[in-house]
């Protein structure tokens, strides 16, 4: 197989699309999970997509959030992976963790250029304003997309287009002398959702919730460990006897975040009925309290 | 009052929420981040507002082109308070205005955040990713579904800010506090189920004593199953706490330790 030129080229506009619609109206387009999704429909595999797109988003689920700086690009380095995976057949844990990561990371400085190309147009504005020249303050604004669009599409581009040659012969290498490295980049692709989980936990705020904590994770891992169990044993019965047929489905995340909703449900009831009561004796230490529980948040939006 | 006299219709509120959508942020840039994007919102509006006193438009396009950055989920209600106030008073209310958005700004980024930066996008995120790893690409159409109702809900904050004016914050604080809360709550409760779920790792180690061989994994299933996970996480949740320490640089230490313990067999993908 490879990569064809239409291929190329709609990855490339995906790509540039992608960050756009982060920006404006967050459709989840920007989401490594779709970026998966749609990487593996134009590379026909949606499968291996999905599941590149899935280990990403769980590996940056609460990076969006953390220190306030660019954020490591998953959605470009999921595109890629996605891209060579299927493309070039590339396993798919090993594409994780010796593409798609570093991608990810290096694309924060393109990231930054974007950002930093804006602020050229901020003063062409600023002129604009002076001259009242609203058409030009109008389309000078428009033209900020394009810093954007390019940040990404650009490398992913040169990357398809030029990367196949070394990405094949970094595969075949891996696969024969360093069949450790292979397996080890699996296991690392397996572990880097802990990294997402840990970033959330930073950013919210545990100590104060910390005994839902230990519930989700108690309920979920009990719940996981029964249902998987469960599954082996009708899956050995099956072997065994033909009319046994029953087919068993796995543990329900919906399920699981239902429990949860359930819970903060009762929280929010508590602290409305809260709120009432200091109202009546002036809510100002209420406010306050608002702002402390997020002082930690520095402004990061994008 | 200004000299148009010149009133915001339900035109008036689709084209900014038609450019809040699909255009706000574009512009955004280091020196002063949201700013030009907040102008170019409200552009037409504020020509409509001011008429032919370009004297006060130009110096309301000053003021909104100062230093400015909130949730893009709540921008708009802020955008609703300022409108309703430069109709009202024209340049003269520019001062009120200026403090309101710096006062605003900050607060809606923190609930704006915690809430669609960071909890949806966990909740549905996970979801989304935990039926795609087993190649099912419904938890990402749902995902996008969610987001459509996130839209609606962009879309209907500004006339309600608008006809709310400046007491509406006071007014929905304790509420969105309480929301804030609850929403904190489920997001912690799922990042200890996600972390049941999603990290399959486990101990490869195994003891030889004599002809007797121990599994160390199943000892630690004996104690608590996932048992592994949970410590993976706390440990790189202590991680973070370092000083210098990025998201970036904990992906890459986590990506080669993995790598090494990995190598001389200490765990396992399972």
């Amino acid at each position: 197989m490879g990569i064809e030129w239409w291929q190329i080229l709609l990855l490339t506009l995906y790509a540039g699309y992608q960050i756009c619609d982060e920006l404006t109206i967050n459709s989840s387009a920007g989401s490594a999970v779709f970026a998966g999704f749609i990487s593996g429909i134009i590379m026909g595999d949606m499968k291996t997509g999905l599941m590149i797109g899935g280990a990403m988003q769980l590996t940056v689920l609460g990076v969006g959030t953390f220190g306030g700086s660019s954020r490591i690009d998953a959605n470009s380095g999921t595109v890629l992976a996605t891209a060579f995976s299927v493309g070039l057949g590339m396993n798919q844990s090993q594409a994780i963790s010796a593409i798609a990561v570093p991608v990810a990371a290096l694309l924060i400085q393109t990231d930054i250029l974007a950002r930093f190309a804006n602020t050229f147009f901020a003063h062409r504005i600023d002129r604009f304003i002076e001259t009242e020249n609203y058409k030009a303050i109008e389309r000078n604004y428009l033209y900020g997309a394009i810093p954007w669009a390019l940040s990404r599409a650009l490398p992913v581009f040169l990357a398809l287009t030029f990367g196949g040659g070394l990405v094949n012969t970094v595969v075949s290498y891996m696969n024969s002398q360093l069949s450790w490295l292979a397996t080890g980049l699996e296991t690392a692709g397996a572990v880097l959702p802990a990294v997402g989980f840990a970033i959330l936990l930073r950013y919210l705020p545990v100590k104060k919730h910390f005994p839902y904590l230990i519930i989700g994770f108690i309920v979920t891992a009990l719940f996981a460990t029964i249902y998987g169990d469960v599954s082996a044993v009708g899956t050995a019965v099956t072997g065994l006897s033909k009319g046994f047929a029953h087919n068993f489905a796995g543990l329900p995340m919906l399920g699981i975040a239902l429990i949860g909703f359930g819970f903060a449900a009762i929280e929010y009831k508590h602290s409305m009925e809260k709120h009432e009561v200091v109202a009546e004796h002036g809510s100002a230490e209420q406010q306050e309290t608002v702002i402390d529980a997020k002082g930690e948040i520095e402004d990061d939006e994008l | 009052m200004t000299n148009s006299n010149y009133k915001l219709t339900k035109k008036d509120f689709n084209q900014i929420n038609r450019r809040s959508l699909f255009l706000f942020q574009l512009g955004w840039n280091y020196e002063r981040m949201q700013n030009t994007s907040y102008l170019y919102l409200i552009l037409p509006q504020l020509q409509k507002i001011y008429g032919d006193d370009k004297e006060g438009l130009k110096k309301s396009m000053k003021t909104e082109t100062q230093f400015f950055n909130t949730s893009n989920f709540f921008n708009t209600i802020i955008t609703g308070t300022d409108l309703a106030i430069q109709e009202k008073e024209g340049a003269k209310g520019l001062e009120t205005v200026a403090g309101l958005k710096v006062g605003l700004m900050g607060s809606f980024a923190a609930i704006g955040d915690s809430i669609f930066a960071a909890l949806l996008p966990a909740i549905f995120g996970a979801i989304a990713a935990n039926m795609a790893t087993v190649g099912n690409p419904t938890g990402v159409l749902l995902w996008v579904a969610v987001n459509i109702g996130v839209m609606y809900f962009r879309w209907s904050q500004l006339g309600f800010a608008y006809k709310e004016g400046a007491n509406l914050v006071t007014r929905m604080q304790s509420k969105l506090s309480a929301l804030t809360d609850a929403a904190t709550l489920l997001g912690v409760f799922m990042v200890g189920a996600l972390v049941a779920t999603m990290i399959n790792i486990k101990i490869g180690t195994v003891f030889h004593l004599g002809d007797l061989s121990v599994v160390l994994q199943d000892k630690l299933d004996m104690i608590l199953p996932k048992l592994v996970p949970a410590c993976i996480v706390g440990l790189i949740y202590w991680m973070l706490g370092k000083k210098n320490m990025t998201a970036t640089r904990a992906i890459f230490i986590v990506l080669f330790v993995s790598i090494a313990l990995s190598a001389v067999g200490f765990i396992v993908k399972g």
